[in-house]
């Protein structure tokens, strides 16, 4: 089956800068793919350069048969995007912010997102400036899986909730994620997030894929859970961490 | 019914983790032939594991006849399910058994020490 996202030698320069360097990524059906790196290693340029949101160079970025830099309307329609800031105005409630959006997405389902808001405890009529970090994260993960997309972005939509939270939106994400055809990219810096959620991580160190793990081989020859965590954890650290000297 | 759970620091895989928890349930009786299973996905958010994980745990208890995939319905015991939990459970339990207990010998621990922690732990149990 052909790759619901393929991407060739993607680069992104600020000016001089080098913030993502021929990066290849390939994303199949029925995968959860997390993408693991520290603060500012570019996680979010990547993220957001598949759905349009950059300008980037790319020798292939096909996107859901799309290409993003041509049809990022099109294309927006399809893809469930929750990105690390809240994109929406802190005066619009939940209820009023899925009035709006239900005519941006094909595929919107009204009693879908009735029953995630309420699954979640989401308050629909009080104002995202009003929303406590949980209940935000909460009300913008319903929001994106309202239209039933088939691809699902997250940009660390678990950063900063407390425990109890986390696992919540976690649960919920692992029970709605679109599989059957469906994908989701998640980027993070939580390795357990990884470990939990992961079929297959790619570690983003100095603006390449520096290395990928496919989790659901390992798992089949006996890795448990502090194994691979411990694994990721080389990796995360061997590429991220100045060697001592 | 009890909430499942996986312990992330155990030395089993998740999925093989799963496997023993629902064989465990099915040979002590608290899971019945014919009763369903959840949802993979249902058990995967429960967990908070990845679907494929539950999906591999599924796969593996049908492969041993415990499980019954029925189309659109869901996952069922299967009548002989008690039968081949038991089984499978008595034959990793005895093999743990026998490690744990080569062990304590030869730590030091009097034979009449624990055969008295066999028989205690048989009275709670019962």
């Amino acid at each position: 089956m052909n790759p619901l996202v393929t991407v060739r030698g993607l680069s992104k320069h600020y000016g001089r800068q080098h913030v993502l360097e021929s990066i290849d990524l390939e994303l199949h059906a029925d995968q959860i793919c997390v993408l693991l790196g520290s603060n500012g290693v570019g996680k979010s340029t990547l993220l957001r350069s598949l759905i349009g949101l950059e300008d980037v160079k790319a020798d292939t970025l096909e996107v859901l048969g799309l290409d993003p830099r041509r049809k990022p309307d099109a294309l927006r329609r399809l893809v469930g995007w929750v990105p690390d800031h809240s994109d929406v105005p802190a005066w619009m409630t939940p209820a009023e912010c899925a009035r709006f959006q239900e005519h941006c997405y094909d595929g919107w389902d009204s009693s879908r997102l009735a029953q995630l808001f309420d699954r979640l405890d989401v308050p629909t009529r009080r104002a995202f400036a009003k929303l406590s970090r949980g209940e935000a994260a909460k009300a913008m993960l319903a929001l994106a899986l309202a239209s039933r997309p088939k691809l699902l972005i997250l940009d660390e939509p678990l950063a900063r909730l407390d425990p109890r939270t986390k696992a919540e939106v976690l649960a919920c994400l692992l029970a709605e994620v679109p599989i059957d055809g469906g994908a989701c990219l998640l980027a993070t810096h939580n390795l357990d997030v990884a470990v939990r959620a992961a079929d297959r991580v790619l570690v983003l160190a100095n603006g390449r894929v520096e290395s990928a793990v496919d989790v659901s081989n390992i798992d089949s020859t006996q890795t448990t859970p502090c194994g691979l965590r411990a694994r990721l954890e080389r990796l995360y650290d061997s590429n991220t961490l100045e060697p001592v000297r | 019914m009890k909430t499942w759970t996986i312990d992330q620091s155990a030395q089993a895989p998740p999925s093989r983790q799963l496997v023993e928890a629902i064989l465990d349930r099915i040979a002590n009786g608290s899971l019945q032939p014919g009763d369903q299973l959840p949802s993979v996905r249902g058990l995967a958010a429960e967990v908070r594991v990845n679907h494929n994980t539950v999906a591999r745990a599924y796969r593996e208890l049908e492969a041993l006849g415990v499980l019954r995939g029925e189309n659109g319905r869901g996952s069922f015991l299967t009548p002989s399910s008690t039968q081949v939990a038991r089984r499978e459970r008595s034959a990793a339990t005895l093999i743990q058994f026998r490690t744990a207990l080569h062990e304590a010998l030869r730590a030091g621990h009097p034979i009449e020490v624990l055969e008295s922690e066999l028989r205690q732990s048989a009275k709670e149990s019962a």
